[in-house]
């Protein structure tokens, strides 16, 4: 039976056919919660008491709901529980999840601009209300039905197209498919009608998730000047909406104002700390800005809360190395290191991480023969094909090169550019090495051929893709990935193509499985990536539409 | 070690409100037994408890309004859908010894802005009044006029007392009865509440029986 039904064109829900998942950390509120939910009608029912019971839930079990805490005690929160699921497309978009939170704390679940659960109730709350919210949200979410099944399916066009229907047929949900639509245009950088949208909006009432929205949309149209006026106001607005300091941050990078960015993000930091990522880029931009004491608290701080996160690895600890180096503080350095020797010695990749950063405390400490002997370790495991992150590799041919292995420095720059054609801040880092070791032409050099040739094949294999020609395109970016095998937009635009290719051609099951091995290296690339959640469902209908069950799932 | 008073405070009110709600839900699960003497007291029992929760809630709200300017948290909600949920805590907490109706207007927007959180604890304020002092039935009902969307609590009760209405005319502070304070509470909240340099208010009036109207620019 569905669990939203019509009688005489009433909606009714049966509540006896909703898997519900309730997390609290406390045992009293879980049963309590139990016995709410199970006095309408609710049977099915697992309960758990943290972030980590959930991710594990999820894995092996569908949910209908997930009822959570905010506060989870240690570790993450409702909200990063949330984030986390979403990412990693452990829930679709038509699992509700509703927040519970204590007075003091609900601005903060309704600031969230990104990612916005689908309710929040405030303790205490008593049957009834959860009864009338839950029926009001399951009736929405099957109006949106459509919509999410092709926002998941990538299928962006139709999923505008079902927003329109709802806006233009049902005035009761014309704000919330305005919504979805405005975030589906800047997804899909259609950022001009974005920014249309987002007004029209704002006509109506200046609700801060709108402006943050067009913010974003005046920013991705380089105006940014617009942007930064329009999220300085938000931030008086609704000081608890993280998500406006986050892109302050970048607008104030766009014009080469880390400082600027810098204090946008402590602030974005004192309110909410535990956010693994705006501590990490809290990190490298303080860093940047040679704010050593700021760029060590905050790496301290995302391997600290972000233990057991997929969002922290063996490149934290790496970044906190560099921090400790730079300071001098080598002891501290090597206490990091001990620290995450379990992360450090995981893989091949995690050892790379380890051999460079003890090769800089040698190098740093005068122990030369040391030095020498961590150098030769990471070039072994680069060759033998470990690949860590590309700033941890930039200090390490920095290394390289103050000890005259220029071969070494080259081949390390070469390999970071392919892998990064597309950042500015990679390329500066790369070229200020040269002209510090006053190898300026050669570095100039370098650098241009290292990257033309991944950015030829990208660009040509996104015009065939348009042609509609993905066969060709497949060939083209199989060659990029080949020429730049940790390229996050590379790598994410070949599984694309990959599985057009499937659908218009057929089932191709070596590619499909390429496909497969791409993904799975673009996400540990960068597991937070936004286009992961949508090419993750994409493998997976390709999968069904061909009837193809995958080995070891 | 120095603590802050007001926070202590604030942290203490927040516990025994968690406790209470935990009491609560334990007066939820006594079955009603049809007889008057014991399904009375119970009802008693868990109306008062709804109504010290939320003053609780009242006050560490109102805490916090006074660290901080108490900026109400707008967007998009369903005013049919707030009648629902008023009415559905009216009922459960009415245990059928009151009536209880929703009153809808034929020109009721399907959406209007404003912050659900604190308008709903306005209003539930008020339905916990009218619970106390109605004969037979409370109203609950919307409508809007050219700039601003309406919600009344209606009851058959005697109507707030006269001195109350003049206090409140005069905006002259009130004896520090519950009854005050919730008031005072929800006129805050609807202050809170601006669009387009309109302020929004809190209306009290007697019309067979006592209304309680808060009007949401």
């Amino acid at each position: 039976m569905a669990i939203v039904s019509f009688r005489n064109s009433e909606a009714v829900v049966n509540y006896g056919e909703l898997r519900v998942l309730v997390v609290d950390d406390y045992p009293s509120m879980r049963s309590a919660l139990k016995m709410t939910l199970s006095n309408f009608g609710v049977t099915k029912i697992d309960m758990v008491g943290n972030a980590a019971e959930v991710l594990f839930k999820v894995q092996n079990n569908s949910y209908d709901l997930i009822l959570s805490d905010f506060n989870l005690g240690e570790g993450r929160d409702g909200q990063q529980l949330l984030e986390e699921l979403r990412h990693r497309g452990l829930i679709s978009l038509e699992t509700v999840y509703v927040m519970v939170t204590a007075e003091g704390g609900y601005e903060k679940v309704v600031s969230t601009a990104e990612l916005a659960p689908d309710d929040y109730l405030i303790k205490p709350f008593s049957g009834e209300v959860l009864r009338s919210r839950l029926d009001g949200i399951l009736i929405k979410k099957l109006i949106f039905s459509t919509v999410y099944r092709h926002f998941e399916q990538h299928e962006l066009e139709e999923a505008i197209v079902g927003c329109d229907l709802i806006i233009k047929s049902k005035p009761r949900y014309v704000v919330d498919a305005l919504r979805f639509k405005g975030e589906v245009l800047n997804a899909m950088g259609r950022f001009e009608e974005a920014e249309a949208l987002y007004k029209k909006i704002i006509q109506m009432r200046a609700v801060p998730w709108a402006r943050l929205g067009l913010a974003k949309s005046l920013f991705s149209q380089k105006k940014g000047e617009e942007a930064e006026e329009l999220l300085r106001d938000v931030m008086e607005q609704a000081p608890e909406m993280v998500a406006a300091y986050d892109l302050l941050a970048e607008v104030c990078l766009s014009r080469k104002d880390s400082a600027a960015a810098q204090e946008v993000l402590q602030r974005g930091v004192a309110i909410s700390a535990k956010t693994v990522r705006r501590q990490q880029r809290l990190g490298e931009v303080a860093f940047e800005n040679g704010d050593l004491a700021t760029a060590k608290s905050a790496y301290s701080s995302a391997l600290e809360k972000g233990r057991h996160s997929i969002f922290v690895g063996p490149a934290d600890y790496g970044h906190l190395c560099r921090v400790q180096v730079e300071q001098g503080d080598l002891t501290g350095a090597l206490d990091t290191i001990k620290q995450g020797k379990h992360v450090l010695q995981a893989n091949p990749d995690a050892q790379l991480v380890s051999a460079v950063v003890r090769s800089l405390v040698h190098t740093k400490a005068g122990n030369t023969s040391e030095a020498e002997k961590a150098m030769d370790e990471a070039a072994r495991l680069s060759r033998e094909g470990a690949h860590a992150d590309e700033r941890v590799m930039l200090d390490y041919a920095d290394a390289c090169m103050a000890n005259g292995r220029h071969d070494q420095a080259d081949e390390i720059i070469r390999t970071v550019a392919r892998n990064a054609h597309d950042s500015e801040s990679l390329l500066a880092k790369a070229k200020q090495i040269y002209e510090n070791s006053g190898r300026v032409d050669a570095g100039a050099k370098l650098l241009k051929e290292a990257t033309a040739n991944v950015r030829t094949l990208n660009n040509e294999a996104v015009i065939l893709a348009h042609k509609g020609d993905f066969k060709a395109a497949v060939e083209k970016l199989q060659a990029a990935c080949w020429e730049a095998p940790y390229n996050g937009r590379i790598l994410m635009n070949a599984v694309w193509v990959m599985l057009k290719c499937i659908e218009t051609e057929g089932m191709d099951e070596v590619l499909l499985e390429d496909a497969r091995k791409l993904l799975a290296d673009a996400e540990k690339l960068d597991p937070g990536h936004t286009r992961l959640p949508t090419l993750r469902k994409h493998v997976k209908d390709v999968e069904t539409r061909f009837g193809i069950r995958r080995r070891n799932a | 070690m120095d603590i802050d008073r007001a926070d202590l405070s604030a942290a203490l009110m927040h516990e025994l409100k968690n406790n209470l709600s935990l009491l609560a839900m334990n007066i939820d699960s006594i079955p009603v037994i049809g007889q008057e003497a014991h399904d009375h007291q119970v009802d008693d029992a868990r109306l008062l408890c709804q109504k010290v929760i939320d003053r609780l809630q009242q006050a560490l709200l109102i805490y916090k309004a006074t660290q901080q300017k108490l900026t109400p948290a707008i967007d998009v909600y369903s005013p049919m859908d707030l009648l629902h949920e008023l009415r559905d805590t009216a009922l459960s907490l009415a245990r059928g010894r009151l009536q209880v109706e929703v009153h809808v207007a034929d020109d009721l927007p399907e959406i209007w802005f404003f912050d659900r959180t604190l308008i709903e604890m306005a209003l539930i304020n008020a339905i916990h009044n009218s619970l106390s002092y109605a004969k037979s039935v409370i109203r609950i009902s919307a409508h809007r006029d050219a700039q601003n969307l309406i919600i009344s609590v209606h009851d058959d009760s005697p109507g707030f007392p006269e001195h109350m209405l003049q206090s409140f005319a005069t905006n002259q502070p009130y004896a520090s009865t519950g009854t005050g304070l919730g008031l005072q509470f929800a006129q805050v909240i609807a202050q809170a509440h601006e669009n387009e340099g309109r302020q929004g208010r809190l209306q009290l009036r007697n019309e067979h029986g006592a209304v309680f109207s808060l009007i949401v620019p």
